[in-house]
């Protein structure tokens, strides 16, 4: 098991389900036509986008990159553990990064309550319009994702999977690995570009 | 397990260049550094992010066929879009 993340030498498809890829294709093509939304409703209002950027809690959001990046870290070893035949191993690492994946949702929550405390809404400025908006549509997917990496640590918990048959978690994997993806493109743009 | 493997595992390397790339990040924007070359660097070291994170953990690293290039695709088409937009928007251009 030296590198734990690369598909099968020689495949042409990704790991997991080909229809997850497809959904994963869509989700991706909606995240960029919102990425290029703020980047170019920003072209006309960039001192209105920088002077309430410097609002956002900076620190709430490295937490959470961290958090992400390191959950989507344990579900490379899941996959790993499972790929050697290992389904109490790959169920701990899930549970290790649903753990961090929850990390992820205090935090956040802990952001918008405080927006939602000073009285910030969707309508407040344009800026803030897009910050949650797109935050809050990331979010969701962060919930979703949690939701099938659960359904998948129990299931390789129970023996559900094995080295020859652990297309669900490859899956799974793949759906949460597109979570972290996604914020890392929205983390910098949303929070220190300007 | 096999136990053969090197230290650290090629995926715990990656994990650890991921976190090294958002502390700088987070610097970036501590520093207060704006201007187009500084958010452009910042966009540059996310999209190098995205690509580690869908070549090493979504698995697409030696892959044969169109699968192995949909991630990069995107990040390319996402950094066009956003290089643009910031470019036009610069002091400088405009």
């Amino acid at each position: 098991m030296s590198t734990a993340v690369s598909a099968p030498a020689e495949s042409r498809y990704p790991p997991g389900d080909l229809a997850i890829w497809i959904f994963i294709l869509a989700e991706l093509s909606v995240f960029a036509v919102f990425f290029a939304a703020y980047a170019f409703t920003r072209m006309n209002q960039v001192a209105l986008f920088n002077e309430y950027q410097l609002t956002l809690d900076r620190g709430a959001a490295l937490i959470n990159t961290l958090a992400l990046i390191t959950s989507s870290y344990f579900v490379v070893r899941a996959v790993a553990a499972i790929r050697g035949g290992e389904g109490r191993s790959c169920a701990g690492w899930l549970g290790l990064a649903i753990l961090m994946g929850g990390v992820f949702l205090g935090v956040k929550g802990y952001e918008y309550a405080h927006h939602f405390g000073q009285g910030i809404t969707l309508s407040t400025n344009t800026f803030y319009m897009f910050y949650l908006s797109l935050t809050f549509f990331h979010f969701m997917h962060v919930i979703l994702g949690l939701v099938i990496l659960t359904a998948v640590a129990f299931k390789a918990r129970q023996g559900g999977y094995d080295a020859q048959d652990h297309i669900g978690v490859e899956t799974g994997a793949s759906y949460w690995h597109m979570v972290d993806l996604v914020w890392l493109i929205l983390f910098p743009l949303v929070y220190v570009m300007r | 397990m096999n136990q053969t493997s090197t230290w650290p595992r090629p995926c715990t390397r990656v994990y650890l260049v991921l976190i090294a790339l958002t502390f700088a990040t987070y610097i970036v924007g501590e520093l207060g550094l704006s201007g187009l070359t500084a958010a452009l660097l910042v966009l540059a070291g996310a999209l190098f992010k995205g690509h580690l994170v869908g070549d090493f953990f979504m698995g697409l690293h030696g892959l044969r066929g169109p699968w192995r290039w949909v991630i990069l695709i995107w990040l390319l088409l996402i950094g066009g879009l956003i290089t643009t937009a910031f470019t036009l928007a610069s002091p400088s251009t405009t």
